[in-house]
């Protein structure tokens, strides 16, 4: 009986003392001493600043060490200048396939499919439609960069995911899958 | 009577024609009888400084340990200090209630309660600093290895700091158990001579229900020498534990192999004199001059002059060798300690370590009760300033001369510290008013053989030694 009292004692110590506990909140914290940082981390919430995010945007014309400007406008006449002139700056030893169709199958085959054939999971979902194959049209590293970087029509920019080197790299893969085609 | 041996060299122990009943009676006396005007005052003054303690810590938890005189390079000043001071102070409880059981003094009847009681109360004072002088105490728990969900992130087991935590703390629980079994015949004879339902309750809680039969008496004993040989090894290797915090580490002035036994002779030293200071005026005010007699304060005298020398002869040996070191940090050191800008410090703590445990070779000063009452504050004295010595005069000018310094305490640190002496006068004056302040049972003990009375009949009769 004793050892009955004392069990029944302790289940309901323990579960008031773990009861308070919400799973809808973040749980009860013992002196949180440094878990909220004192300097602004990446994407938190600053009201220091006017639209109260931590990701300022930086002075227009500024460039980063490290990092070259794309020279061609987003425009139909840019588009056919990089189509003519804009060649990859990475040689044959750089240029890495393996790395490309990596890339390529992150961002890019969800639409246009493992084999650049308009085919992707989207399309044969039927979430969209109009994905055209790499086959049917005319395109040259220069035109595929210049729509990495800056989208066309449904597609959007990837720049902000692919950094220019990246870029380069599925440019080069596209080719081999059109050539492949 | 007539079968036992008793040299007549010996003084008595219990002095006025005093029986068992009378033992019982003069005991209990102070915890049946009400309190004076005069314990009231003592009371309230130590309560105001303990509650001016609870501020001061509660404003150092509060507010951060920069409230402290501490700076960069004196991380340990006053906390330290005190914390040893008052670890040091307890260990003369162990020692006579544990070290003289083990060698059959029997003077320690009267005095060893109560210098059990000064342990208990002095090393809750030390644990304070340990806990408060942390940056963030509220997580003092992590010193205990305990399975965690840091991956069971456990603590590490080489530092002295650690070792402080298990002393300290087996100290303390070990002193405590080993008081309280002493104390339960004591208390059943409160619970016996109770005539109020309420202290008859209390007392009877307290006694653990002790009825003093052979069996239980035999048990007693056996309990008592085991734990008094427990005690014994625990009381050198807990000040021992405390020394290791500076033997150590690197810092000249600290890094040395004598640390560990100059202190244990050092806490002997300061203990048995705070023991003095006490006792010299708990004897007049519980009116128990029978008991705690002049002999008692000439043995303590006696030992706190031993223990001084030892002290004496370790300053000395640290001088030594640092000279004969050829380590010009070290000899710096004490030369720092010497004629540096805490030499008064160590002047202090020369004069009240080394010159004034030595009056006590003059048998007038020894068995004078304000001597050794004035003797006994000063060593207290002194063996503060050993410590503040040997922290703050270390550690202020070290190895680098870019990084010395000075070190000047706050009101804060005197507050927590003024705070300590006055929780423990609390504890003692409670203790001194509700518990029995001599162990009744065991100077019961003693009466045949070293009370007056009895001695005076041996000397009628004739010492029947050659009868067997």
């Amino acid at each position: 009986m004793k050892v009955l009292y004392k069990s029944a004692l302790l289940v309901a110590m323990a579960s008031a003392l773990t009861g308070c506990f919400n799973k809808s909140e973040p749980n009860y914290q013992y002196f949180p001493n440094m878990y909220e940082a004192v300097p602004y981390e990446t994407y938190s919430e600053v009201s220091a600043f006017p639209n109260g995010k931590e990701g300022q945007i930086p002075a227009a014309g500024s460039i980063p060490r490290g990092f070259e400007p794309y020279e061609y406008e987003n425009t139909t006449e840019g588009y056919n200048l990089a189509k003519a002139n804009l060649k990859s700056p990475l040689d044959a030893s750089e240029v890495n396939l393996a790395e490309g169709e990596q890339l390529f199958t992150i961002y890019c085959a969800i639409c246009h499919g493992d084999k650049g054939d308009g085919k992707g999971n989207l399309v044969k979902r039927e979430k969209f439609l109009g994905v055209p194959s790499y086959k049917d049209r005319e395109i040259t590293e220069g035109s595929i960069y210049h729509v990495i970087t800056y989208g066309l029509n449904s597609m959007g920019s990837h720049a902000n995911q692919l950094n220019q080197k990246e870029r380069w790299q599925v440019t080069h893969y596209v080719l081999k899958l059109k050539s492949e085609l | 009577m007539s079968s036992h041996y008793e040299a007549p060299i010996r003084k008595p122990l219990i002095i006025g024609d005093k029986n068992y009943h009378d033992v019982t009676v003069d005991v209990a006396r102070p915890v049946e009888g009400r309190a004076n005007k005069q314990w009231w005052i003592a009371f309230t003054i130590a309560l105001a400084a303990f509650l001016w303690g609870v501020g001061c810590v509660a404003y150092t938890v509060g507010t951060g340990i920069g409230t402290w005189g501490s700076n960069k390079t004196i991380g340990w000043a006053w906390d330290i200090t005190n914390f040893v001071w008052w670890v040091g102070i307890g260990h003369a409880g162990t020692l006579i209630s544990a070290v003289l059981l083990l060698f059959r003094q029997k003077w320690r009847m009267a005095i060893n309660r109560s210098a059990e009681a000064m342990t208990i109360f002095s090393v809750i004072q030390a644990a304070m600093f340990p806990v408060f002088h942390m940056g963030r105490p509220w997580l003092a728990y992590w010193v205990m290895p305990i399975p965690n969900q840091f991956g069971s992130l456990w603590v590490n087991f080489n530092s002295p700091l650690l070792w402080d935590v298990f002393a300290i703390s087996t100290y303390l629980s070990v002193s405590l158990v080993f008081w309280w079994t002493g104390l339960l015949p004591d208390f059943a004879m409160l619970r016996d001579r109770a005539i109020t339902p309420f202290t008859k309750r209390v007392y009877s809680i307290l006694s653990f229900g002790w009825s003093g039969r052979a069996k239980d008496w035999q048990r007693f004993e056996e309990v008592s020498l085991v734990l008094a040989g427990l005690a014994t090894p625990l009381v050198l290797s807990v000040h021992t534990i405390v020394s290791f915090d500076f033997a150590t580490s690197v810092i000249p002035g600290w890094h040395t192999t004598i640390l560990p036994p100059y202190f244990v002779a050092g806490a002997i030293f300061s203990g048995f004199a705070m023991v003095n200071t006490l006792l010299i005026i708990m004897r007049k005010v519980s009116n128990l001059e029978a008991y705690i007699t002049i002999q008692h304060i000439e043995l303590m005298n006696i030992i706190i002059m031993i223990t001084g020398s030892v002290v004496g002869i370790a300053y000395i040996t640290e001088l030594f060798i640092a000279w004969y070191s050829g380590v010009e940090y070290e000899q710096y050191a004490f030369l720092n300690r010497a004629t540096g800008p805490y030499w008064w410090a160590y002047l202090l703590m020369m004069t009240c370590n080394v010159v004034s445990p030595q009056v006590m070779w003059f048998k007038k000063i020894r068995t004078s009760i304000i001597g050794s009452f004035i003797i006994s504050l000063v060593v207290n004295v002194g063996m503060w300033f050993e410590r503040f010595v040997i922290i703050v005069s270390s550690l202020h000018r070290d190895y680098l001369p870019s990084s010395w310094t000075m070190f000047q305490p706050t009101f804060v640190d005197a507050g927590f510290f003024i705070g300590t002496i006055g929780f423990f006068f609390v504890l003692f004056l409670l203790y001194s008013r509700s518990f029995p302040v001599i162990a009744q049972a065991e100077v019961k003990s003693i009466m045949k053989t070293s009370s007056e009375t009895y001695k005076r009949q041996r000397e009628e009769q004739g010492n029947d030694n050659h009868s067997h």
